[in-house]
């Protein structure tokens, strides 16, 4: 750890912090959008009484879009500071390992082929399908290289796999009818607009086991993240800890793009952001990140709904709009230093 | 931002018959959105084509005798075309290649099908099956063009399209560019390209007919009172088509009113809460040849399936290659709305057709 000053608070303290920010966000997500309404209307629709369009619009689209936000949030801002921590480079990101890509590849398929028109699930599902394939056909490449798991070779892998895929992406999309493009174009942006209590549900169920494993490795990453030799030798079972951590951390970010499309930015930076203001010992830094991403992805999708009237902004334009200033702000602060 | 409309005066509700035309075949045990009206492509083909030779030959007989032959005219031909932009032939052009597939249909019905050289890959008239496709309308294959040795390339109004006008130009090729956003545009697009290929008459019988069809319809639904309309052009992002538009105009002629009515632009975005919140009495869906079963999945998507129009029964597939082509087959388009909007309404000429046999 540093000498830097930072603030040291208790990470109860921390932790009730964000999670007032984070229902705040919550609660001001549901009370924006296009259609305007009292607090107190919202009130009674949010108890599923009064104007029954109204009850619609709050408990069957904002309140579904805004949780379903809060938990895309936290998986890509844990993930993000898992692979951060594994591969021990700062730019290192949740999409690292391919799995955007793989992920729209089997949107694409989906969207063309018209599946996606008949099965409201067919998306997801492939989606989900699609990360997974790429995940493993990453990590089959990093062990062909050698037995131990090496992370430079992963993260090399990683990004080839991701780029021979988004030319399968863009040679199928170039015969692809125009509303076919639109709707796979629209999708790689990334939207929550196709969120329900269902995709929350099952979001939810992918994600509580998921950030329970992450935590618990909390102390082996901070081993590791010193190097992988002197993590051996206080006890940490290394090449488990390795292949548990990016699993677990590339499965929390399919689900995620398997609902709501690869969202950039947030997985990057938000797990930057805690370790500028509190450090990065990871027994902190993840439950931190996981509030703090889901309240920067639930306000950055109220904005995206709401600055440009009835044309919804792609959120990743408004995450890195807002995130971006933030996030230099934070760099330029004199206590600021991006490595521990 | 949009003023709220909400509170709208659901009169129409209860004028309805008691049982929506549709719930003889609702199979709510399963609780599937019935389909009210499915028009099949044969049947649409069907009756666009009498629609087209009846317009030919009753507004003007001689006009279409002599379409079936050589162009009329041939005495040199000036035009300004949508882009301002002067077109000067010395005769009536006799090799088209149309990069729009509404043009094309503009053509076959004034009798000009056998002067069509090049068409796109997008064209569905049976007529035109065998003319030789040059790709797409903005991504059109320019040495396939220039290969056809086209007297007249008919492209759309569009940065593409200027392009597209730039580069057969420096090739010798004169490109009519045609804008296709109202009915105006296209009463003006039949007339032009009527001109533009030496069948004056014929076009302006066409357009004519086109005209008397359009009035017939709004003197039918006139006084009636209109039925709300979510015209669906996109779903996600959920897009609309504006008052502006030939369909937002043709919304209205067949007695509609479209819930975003109040938005000026021409296809604009809306968001599923206003949807929802001008919860709209027909929800009316273009659907292409492959996805007619499309329509089930609004009974599950969230926002769709709580709209008053789906839960009633009041959602309708009308067939996407008649209602987005700006050409003479707006006036079939019109009478699938008017019968959508009041199917009470007799139609002279009816091309909607519905498809459930189990019906009574």
């Amino acid at each position: 750890m540093s000498m830097r000053t930072r603030l040291l608070w208790p990470l109860s303290a921390r932790l009730l912090l964000l999670g007032a920010i984070t229902v705040v966000a919550l609660f001001a997500a549901i009370r924006m959008g296009a259609v305007s309404m009292s607090t107190r209307a919202l009130l009674d629709a949010l108890s599923a009484h009064g104007d029954p369009a109204t009850v619609t619009i709050v408990r069957g689209l904002r309140l579904p879009r805004a949780l379903e936000a809060a938990l895309v949030g936290s998986a890509l801002a844990v993930s993000g500071a898992t692979f951060q921590a594994l591969l021990r480079n700062p730019l290192a990101e949740p999409y690292v390992l391919g799995v955007s890509s793989g992920a729209a590849v089997g949107a694409v398929i989906s969207v063309v082929t018209g599946w996606s028109l008949l099965c409201v699930w067919s998306l997801p599902v492939l989606a989900f399908a699609g990360a997974v394939l790429s995940m493993l056909l990453v990590f089959r490449i990093a062990y062909s290289a050698g037995r131990r798991l090496d992370t430079r070779v992963l993260l090399l892998a990683g990004v080839v796999v991701g780029s021979f895929l988004v030319a399968i992406i863009w040679l199928v999309l170039t015969f692809a009818d125009t509303e076919s493009v639109r709707s796979a174009i629209f999708w790689m942006m990334g939207s929550f607009a196709n969120a329900s209590w269902r995709s929350v549900a099952i979001l939810g169920v992918c994600l509580a086991p998921s950030l329970i494993i992450l935590f618990a490795l909390a102390r082996p990453l901070n081993l590791l993240a010193i190097g992988e030799p002197t993590a051996a030798y206080l006890g940490t079972s290394v090449e488990r800890t390795k292949v548990v951590a990016l699993g677990t951390a590339t499965l929390l970010t399919s689900a995620s793009v398997a609902v709501s499309g690869s969202i950039g930015f947030v997985g990057l930076v938000v797990p930057h952001a805690i370790r500028l203001i509190w450090g990065g010992d990871n027994r902190g830094l993840l439950p931190c990140a996981a509030l703090a991403g889901a309240a920067f992805l639930v306000s950055a999708d109220a904005l995206a709904r709401t600055v440009a009237g009835a044309n919804e902004l792609p959120i990743g334009i408004v995450t890195a709009l807002v995130g971006v200033p933030v996030f230099v702000w934070l760099l330029r602060r004199p206590a600021a230093g991006l490595t521990e | 931002m949009r003023g709220r409309t909400t509170g709208a005066p659901h009169a129409f509700t209860s004028l309805r018959r008691p049982a929506p035309v549709l719930s003889a075949y609702t199979r709510d045990k399963d609780g599937r959105v019935p389909l009210e009206i499915l028009v099949r492509r044969a049947a649409l083909i069907a009756a666009s084509a009498t629609f087209a030779s009846s317009t030919a030959c009753g507004g003007n007989s001689r006009a279409a005798d002599t379409a079936a032959s050589a162009p009329v005219s041939s005495a040199a031909i000036q035009i300004t075309d949508d882009a301002d932009q002067v077109i000067r032939l010395t005769k009536p052009a006799v090799r088209v290649v149309s990069l729009i597939p509404s043009a094309t249909e503009t053509l076959i019905a004034i009798g000009a099908t056998h002067q069509i050289v090049g068409r796109t890959r997008y064209d569905v008239a049976p007529e035109i099956r065998s003319v030789t496709s040059v790709g797409g309308s903005i991504d059109p294959s320019i040495e396939a063009i220039v290969n056809l040795h086209p007297d007249l390339v008919i492209s759309w109004e569009s940065d593409r399209g200027q392009q597209i006008r730039e580069r057969l130009s420096a090739a010798g090729i004169p490109v009519f560019i045609l804008r296709t956003e109202d009915t105006t545009d296209i009463f003006r697009g039949i007339a032009n390209i009527g001109r533009l290929t030496g069948h004056d008459s014929a076009g302006r019988a066409v357009a004519q007919s086109v005209r008397a069809t359009l009035d017939t319809i709004r003197h039918a639904v006139a006084g009636r009172p209109a039925p709300s309309v979510f015209y669906m052009v996109f779903p996600n992002p959920p897009m609309t088509a504006g008052p502006d538009t030939f369909i937002g105009q043709l919304i209205s002629l067949a007695g509609g009113r479209s819930i975003f009515a109040d938005d000026s632009s021409h296809w604009p975005n809306v968001s599923m809460e206003e949807i929802v919140g001008r919860d709209p009495d027909i929800l009316v869906v273009p659907v292409g040849e492959l996805n007619p079963n499309s329509l089930s999945r609004f009974r599950s998507l969230p926002g769709w399936r709580d709209l008053r129009a789906v839960r009633t029964g009041h959602i309708y597939a009308v067939p996407a290659d008649l209602m987005s082509r700006p050409s003479p087959s707006i006036a079939a388009a019109a009478h699938v709305l008017e019968h959508v909007f009041h199917p009470d309404v007799d139609g002279i000429h009816s091309t909607v057709h519905r498809t459930n046999g189990a019906r009574p």
